[in-house]
């Protein structure tokens, strides 16, 4: 049962948004594409993939619908809504402003 | 943004909830996607596809798991938890229908009584008046005169409007048979004190409301319907009123009423009755202020004490002790049943409880008989609150199904309580089941399922339990928690049920000590009707006189028949007061003389009436127009103007007589009870028509004896009558005893519902007590069989059972002698006779209900006499 690199908490809503603002994708498709994306460093197990999509439709940040995938297959997409737009600028803020004051931190000299 | 969200998130979970099987579907769908996809994933990267398949299973990592972790995610699983206690609960409620059925029908009378009564309640008290911003309308507790309202109007300035209305009954002709309708005189702001706007036409203008004015009237929408077919053709017609012509102008709007007086048309007082609109000593008119807004009550009874003191100041005579005192109108529609609607309130709210106490009793009963299925659940790891919430769910559901049929029932009592409605109840009529009554019956009834569904519901999971398990070999005598609360249960529904019998005794010992009154005068076979002179054509007395002489010779000519004319009916309601001297006595200021009750009579009145004379002697043939001026007083008179004194032969005459007109006191009568058996009689002095100067007493009550059906006496009535006139109508046609019955109508529709009450009450004790009692005999089988077995008798047993259902009796009936001592004095204006703490009663309905109870004790014991100890024995 490993889960390599857990992702910090409430990091997964703020990825997944992010990456659905290129194009819908089916929650296959954003696995991939986070893996790739992040140079195979940041993986969502997919355990959690699927609960956080349907908290996210939830919340009205994502919204779902039926069609045809690259080998016509069915399959749920999701993209991202006008609330979900503002919701990842919201949150991408937060990110960039407490990352940089991790990184300020661990950039500390000895004393 | 908070709406945008719910823009997407309602119709998501609507979805959920009410399309589970296709969102489940679509879940199944995805995952079922993502599986392929991963698996083809790992194929092309060199597995085989059996493993890939599985290492795509365990990435996900339980599937099942991942479901259930989408669907929090949809958060509607309270929702279908909630579902799913409703569908146990209609599942187990179903497996035991008697349960099911004992509570749902006691709840059914304690919610359905409740609804009933506050239907009532909310139609008399609660209701707003119909007319626009009835909030603003005020009335003032005593009548006034017109000239008295113009003063108030230019002496104050908190009104918008200041409406004047008395009611005459007028004489309508020209459709067929002449009519008795009645017609509201009154002054042209009366309209716009109301508020109302007329549906067709237009209503009486200022300008037209003045002496010698046009004849214009306004009808009511009943009265236009009834006689013209709602035809907008009316207007600018005219129809005859007591022998003069009107102009109809306009037709009211339907809304338009007025509390408890029936108003057919509306004419300006000043021309309709000129005398009287002039008169400031005539205060006749109801009065309608409304209030200008933003003017409290407290600021406009400033300006009314004011205008007090001026006009005592300036029209001493028509203004002594004159305290006006503004109130809402509202208030002054239902003040005087406020208090008694509220004594039956509380009555159908105690009946309420006792029928939730034994509904939480029952299903103490039943949990039971459940402590094994519980204890299983409990074992297999549901948690308390889970419990808890079933059992909720279950009584809740329970209630609401008790709410549903209560309003069945309330439907049912609603028409009874029509059925049995006493004229005096203002608004009565308008009851109905409105959303009001179904809000407060739907709040009633969830209120009920959840108060007294958490008692038994903690008492199992809490307490029941782990005694329970240990104690489950061997049924010992009733120790467990849930018997002794519903021991607790029975005796406060014994309490509750004496407070409401006592009350219901004190009450039928007060019709029944009403009844006994003799109220002075005969009551069998005699026939009263009300007819009434039209001012057109008896303004002459010699013409009224003419008509009574002509009318009680053709009366009396009827085979067994004796007729008299009086001008107030005993118990009728109607009276008339007269300031009056008496010669020799020292004068007092004008305005201060004493007041009597005056009656006008003629034709042998007291020897119809069979009211006793007590001194001197009765009018004769030798009282005539013209002859000495006589009347007759009653004792009540002489008690208080003449006490240890004969009366006979002093002279009296009323106040302020000119020219001066003594009367000579001729004889004593015996009293009767004018105002209805609960009142005093008060001092009264008879005088005739055919001696009276009041000429406008041109109504009066012909009251005749005799030997024939009192339906074939009024056709012969109405033939003489309509030989000597044909276009008088007759009003009111009752026997005597229908006019006394009626006037204890409003005790008769007390204590009808009380005593239902009292039943219902008495009957839902009973099966709580029988309940209990057979429940504590099966649990204490075992135990009887050993008594027996150890040589206990019958009797033993049966004393033994008795003497436990006599304790709790006991328990409870001193108790609610106590509460009933604290709590009858609030029902004491309803009482006659007797004081609310009446002995008799207080002794007899506990003795009564003892009784009852030991009786229901007794079934069940005579069940436990029988107990054969082999069995019993082996019953566990």
């Amino acid at each position: 049962m490993s889960r390599p690199s857990d992702l910090v908490q409430g990091t997964l809503d703020l990825l997944l948004l992010k990456i659905l603002t290129l194009e819908p994708l089916n929650g296959f498709a954003i696995s991939l594409r986070l893996k790739q994306v992040s140079g195979d460093i940041l993986q969502v197990s997919d355990g959690s993939l699927y609960p956080a999509l349907h908290k996210l439709e939830q919340e009205g940040w994502i919204k779902a619908e039926w069609r045809a995938s690259e080998n016509n297959r069915r399959a749920k997409f999701y993209s991202l809504t006008r609330m979900g737009r503002r919701q990842l600028e919201r949150e991408a803020d937060n990110w960039n402003r407490l990352s940089a004051a991790i990184s300020h931190v661990i950039k500390m000299e000895e004393a | 943004m908070r709406l945008e969200r719910w823009f997407y998130s309602i119709p998501l979970r609507f979805r959920s909830l009410f399309r589970r099987n296709a969102v489940e579907h679509e879940l199944d769908e995805e995952l079922q996607f993502h599986l392929e996809q991963k698996t083809q994933h790992y194929v092309a990267s060199g597995m085989t596809p059996e493993d890939a398949r599985r290492r795509a299973l365990r990435d996900i990592d339980g599937i099942e798991l991942r479901k259930e972790e989408c669907r929090d995610a949809r958060r509607v699983s309270r929702i279908e938890d909630l579902a799913q206690d409703l569908r146990f609960s209609a599942r187990t409620l179903r497996k035991t229908p008697g349960f099911t059925a004992a509570a749902v029908l006691t709840l059914a009378l304690g919610i359905g009584a409740n609804a009933a009564i506050f239907s009532v309640v909310n139609a008399v008290l609660l209701r707003s008046l119909p007319y626009p911003n009835s909030e603003q309308l005020l009335t003032l507790h005593s009548n006034q005169s017109l000239p008295d309202l113009e003063d108030i109007q230019k002496q104050t300035n908190s009104f918008a409007a200041i409406g004047g209305l008395t009611i005459q009954a007028l004489d309508f002709t020209g459709q067929g048979d002449p009519v008795q309708i009645y017609g509201g005189l009154c002054n042209a702001e009366f309209f716009d004190a109301l508020g109302f706007r007329p549906v067709i036409g237009r209503t009486i203008s200022p300008v037209e409301d003045a002496y010698g004015g046009p004849s214009l009237v306004a009808l009511t929408q009943g009265f236009w319907k009834r006689y013209f077919g709602g035809d907008a053709a009316i207007l600018g017609k005219s129809i005859r009123l007591s022998g003069n012509s009107y102009t109809v102008i306009g037709v009211l709007p339907r809304e338009f009423w007025m509390p408890g007086r029936p108003v057919d048309v509306l004419a300006s007082l000043r021309v309709v009755s000129p005398l009287a609109a002039k008169s400031r000593g005539v205060h006749f008119l109801h009065t309608y202020f409304r209030l200008k807004p933003a003017i409290s009550l407290a600021r406009a009874n400033v300006e009314m004490g004011n205008v007090d003191q001026w006009l005592a100041l300036h029209y001493p005579e028509e203004n002594t002790d004159n305290h006006r005192h503004l109130l809402p109108l509202r208030d002054a529609i239902v003040g005087d049943v406020r208090p008694e609607l509220l004594v039956l309130f509380a009555a159908v709210g105690l009946v309420l409880l006792i029928a939730c106490v034994n509904f939480a009793s029952l299903q103490l009963a039943r949990s039971a008989t459940r402590q094994r299925e519980i204890a299983i659940r409990t074992a297999l790891g549901a948690p308390s609150w889970r419990l808890i919430r079933q059992m909720l769910t279950e009584s809740v559901f329970l209630s609401l199904l008790g709410g549903v049929a209560g309003l069945v029932l309330a439907g049912l009592g609603v028409r009874l309580l029509m059925a049995l409605k006493p004229a005096g109840l203002p608004r009565i009529a308008d009851t109905s089941i409105d959303a009001s009554v179904l809000s407060f019956t739907f709040a009633l009834s969830l209120l009920t399922g959840i108060v007294f569904g958490l008692v038994p519901a903690l008492s199992t999971t809490f307490f029941g339990l782990n005694a329970k398990l240990k104690e489950d070999t061997r049924t010992t005598a009733g120790g467990s928690s849930g018997y002794r609360l519903r021991k607790f249960l029975v005796v406060s529904e014994i309490a509750l049920a004496l407070i409401l019998l006592i009350s219901a005794g004190l009450m039928i010992r007060s019709f029944a000590l009403l009844h006994r009154v003799d109220p002075g005068f005969r009551t069998e076979n005699i026939l009263t009707m009300r007819v009434e002179l039209p001012e057109a054509r008896y303004r002459e007395q010699t013409k009224q006189r003419q008509f009574h002489r002509e009318f009680l010779e053709a009366l009396n000519a009827i085979p067994g028949a004796q007729a008299a004319l009086v001008s107030e009916l005993p118990m009728s309601g109607d009276y008339i007061t007269h300031n009056f001297v008496i010669e020799g006595r020292p004068p007092l200021p004008a305005g201060r003389e004493p007041e009597v009750q005056t009656r006008t009579v003629e034709g042998g009145y007291f020897r119809v009436m069979g009211i006793p004379l007590l001194a001197g002697r009765d009018f004769g043939s030798q009282d005539r127009t013209g002859s000495l001026h006589v009347v007759v007083v009653n004792r009540a008179f002489v008690a208080q103007y003449f006490p240890g004194q004969n009366p006979v032969g002093a002279r009296v005459q009323w106040a302020r007589s000119d020219p001066p007109d003594w009367m000579t006191i001729v004889g004593v009568v015996g009293d009767i009870k004018h105002f209805g058996p609960s009142e005093p009689e008060e001092p009264a002095v008879y005088d005739l028509y055919s001696q009276t100067a009041q000429q406008w007493k041109r109504w009066m009550y012909p009251t005749i004896r005799g030997a024939a059906s009192a339906g074939i006496l009024l056709e012969q009535v109405k033939q003489h009558l309509w030989a000597i006139d044909n276009q008088l109508p007759v009003t009111q046609v009752f026997t005597m005893n229908e006019v006394v019955a009626a006037s204890l109508d409003h005790q008769r529709f007390n204590l009808t519902l009380l005593g239902i009450f009292a039943g219902v009450a008495l009957a839902l004790a009973v099966i709580g007590i029988y309940g209990v009692m057979s429940y504590a005999i099966t649990q204490r089988t075992s135990e009887i069989g050993i008594r027996v077995a150890l040589g206990a008798q019958q009797r033993d047993v049966l004393w033994m059972i008795l003497g436990q259902g006599l304790r709790l009796t006991l328990l409870g009936g001193t108790l609610g002698i106590a509460a009933s001592f604290v709590l009858t004095r609030y029902m004491s204006h309803l009482l006659f006779g007797i004081t609310a703490r009446d002995p008799r009663t207080f002794v007899f309905i506990p003795f009564a209900l003892l009784a009852v109870a030991l009786l229901a004790c007794y079934v069940p014991a005579r069940r436990a006499m029988s107990v054969d100890p082999m069995v019993a024995l082996r019953y566990e």
